[in-house]
């Protein structure tokens, strides 16, 4: 059974059809990319599986269950978890209680357990920070706890989203263009960090733009243009996919 | 209970306890707008709510205080939640016009409801609001506040202020906190509704208008949305300086306005915005003990 299916998804916004009866299938513990020209859909495919969206037609299943019209919390606490293509950081909290929030799905106490404050509740609070600073310290950043999210350089933000999402304990992660906008040092550092966490026996998706980066991490590769799925494979094959070539390049005037 | 009583020229024992009442009101609001984000141009509506509900329970019903507190409260966190519910899903301007609009038809409702006197409004409450009262409940609203921000609650808010989509996709049913928050912010205006009406002993439904709402918040603003240090410092201030000033008479309101306007230039986050004092301790404690370990370090290689 694959880990994430998408049967037939489509949504459309008015008159347009940003996905369009999109299959895919993801298996546990492989790198799945996404890619595609500008406007092709990539974005919205993701906001469909983590419900930001629900699909106008199709069936999205995680672990052989239905998710399609369930709300983002509900989906976070099943096991998916993203970062966002804009930086969507909690900007005015420290960097550990932005990962704090990551680990909100994990912990149940309420208004009334924070203004009591049992024992439960402040071991919870501790058990939320240990398990915060271990995400901080997986993507090199415990040593920035106490600043203040937005005053991180760009690299590091992104590498906080994914540190905050690695907080709610997935066993999917969706990367929305990770490698976006950081500089080639910034770059390979990421690399590392999304083996990594491979290794740790999650499954990662992700939308990318950077060729390089995709075609050297991914086990498979799924093309989108216009909303429809052109190609999907392993990177080489897609790579000389005359269909992706067009795509990206424009066709041949004969 | 009384020991408090006469301690204070009158005078000053009113003022403070005016400043005791807008304290509790506007960490209110601060949970409401400052901590949580959403702006409320409403928040006198269940002050009102509050006042006029504590003065049947005690008028009326002939209760003791205590009741007509915690009634005062419980129904204006009620009347929160049946108007949250609704407009809780709005953000923003549409939000701030929603509570403006039932800030306003509550008055017009008072005004013709003969039971509490209508436009006359009601007289003869009896006077229960001691400073040791006011005091002690404020402090209780202070304690409740400062410790709901530390939680796992209280983080909640601040995300869904933050980036309310992020927050989602963390796992926080968004709607479900902002209504218990709005509850909890309309549940403290209920109690501080409560301790006015048996101050000042008369209620009309004129009282509690729209330039309450704003009054309430501009001390949150001016103190710094979303500090409570800054919202009890700005609820002071701002019951403060009118009396402050009153030996410049008719220039009073002018001289007021002015240093708000002042305030606004030079602090625009207000007068506690960005200081987050908890955090300062401990970045200051932090800072102090890598020093002191620097200092063993380089002790242990020389």
């Amino acid at each position: 059974m694959p880990l994430l299916e998408l049967n037939e998804v489509t949504i459309k916004f008015g008159g347009l059809i940003a996905v369009d009866s999109v299959d895919l299938t993801i298996e546990k513990g492989e790198i799945q990319a996404l890619i595609g020209p500008n406007g092709a859909g990539k974005s919205t495919v993701f906001n469909l599986v983590t419900g930001i969206y629900p699909p106008t037609s199709g069936t999205i299943s995680f672990k052989g269950q239905a998710i399609n019209g369930k709300k983002p919390y509900n989906i976070t606490r099943l096991g998916i978890a993203r970062t966002f293509q804009n930086i969507r950081l909690f900007n005015e909290l420290t960097v550990l209680d932005n990962v704090k929030i990551g680990r909100h799905c994990r912990s149940k106490a309420g208004a009334f357990g924070g203004i009591i404050q049992p024992p439960s509740v402040k071991r919870e609070e501790k058990e939320i920070e240990q398990k915060a600073l271990e995400c901080l310290r997986l993507m090199d950043l415990d040593d920035k706890a106490e600043e203040l999210a937005k005053n991180l350089p760009y690299g590091e933000q992104r590498r906080l989203e994914i540190a905050r999402a690695m907080a709610s304990e997935p066993e999917i992660l969706l990367l929305d263009e990770p490698a976006a906008g950081m500089n080639p040092q910034e770059k390979t550092v990421l690399v590392e960090k999304i083996k990594k966490i491979r290794e740790m026996g999650l499954t990662i998706f992700l939308v990318e733009h950077d060729m390089k980066f995709v075609m050297g991490i991914s086990d498979r590769v799924a093309v989108l243009d216009y909303g429809k799925k052109i190609a999907d494979g392993p990177p080489d094959a897609v790579q000389k996919n005359p269909e992706v070539i067009a795509a990206y390049l424009g066709k041949e005037v004969v | 209970m009384a020991f408090l009583d006469g301690l204070l020229p009158a005078y000053y024992e009113s003022i403070i306890i005016t400043v005791g009442i807008y304290i509790i009101l506007a960490l209110g609001l601060n949970l409401i707008t400052g901590v949580t984000g959403q702006l409320s141009l409403g928040h006198a509506a269940y002050m009102c709510i509050g006042a006029y509900t504590s003065a049947i329970v005690s008028m009326k019903l002939g209760l003791p205080f205590i009741v007509a507190l915690l009634c005062a409260g419980i129904v204006a966190a009620i009347f929160g939640i049946f108007i949250g519910f609704p407009v809780l899903r709005l953000t923003g301007d549409y939000l701030a016009i929603c509570t403006l609009g039932f800030g306003e038809i509550l008055k017009s409702i008072l005004f013709n409801m003969p039971y509490v006197g209508g436009a006359m409004g009601m007289a003869g409450i009896p006077p229960k609001t001691t400073l040791l009262n006011t005091i002690i409940i404020a402090l209780i609203v202070i304690i409740v506040m400062v410790r709901m921000e530390r939680s796992r609650f209280g983080r909640s808010l601040v995300a869904i202020r933050e980036d309310e989509i992020a927050a989602e996709c963390m796992g926080i049913n968004a709607f479900r906190y902002k209504l218990q928050m709005f509850a909890i912010g309309t549940f403290t205006a209920g109690l501080g509704g409560a301790l006015w009406a048996h101050k000042i002993m008369v209620l009309q439904p004129r009282d509690f208008g729209f330039m309450k709402s704003i009054e309430i918040l501009n001390m949150v603003v001016l103190g710094g949305l979303g500090s409570i240090p800054g919202t009890i410092l700005g609820a002071t201030l701002l019951t403060a300086i009118p009396e402050i000033l009153r030996f410049s008479s008719e220039y009073r309101m002018v001289i007021y306005g002015a240093l708000l306007v002042i305030m606004m230039i030079f602090r625009p986050h207000g007068l506690m915005g960005n200081t987050d004092f908890n955090k300062l301790a401990k970045r200051t404690f932090r800072v102090f003990n890598t020093n002191n370990n620097k200092d063993k370090k380089s002790g242990m290689e020389g």
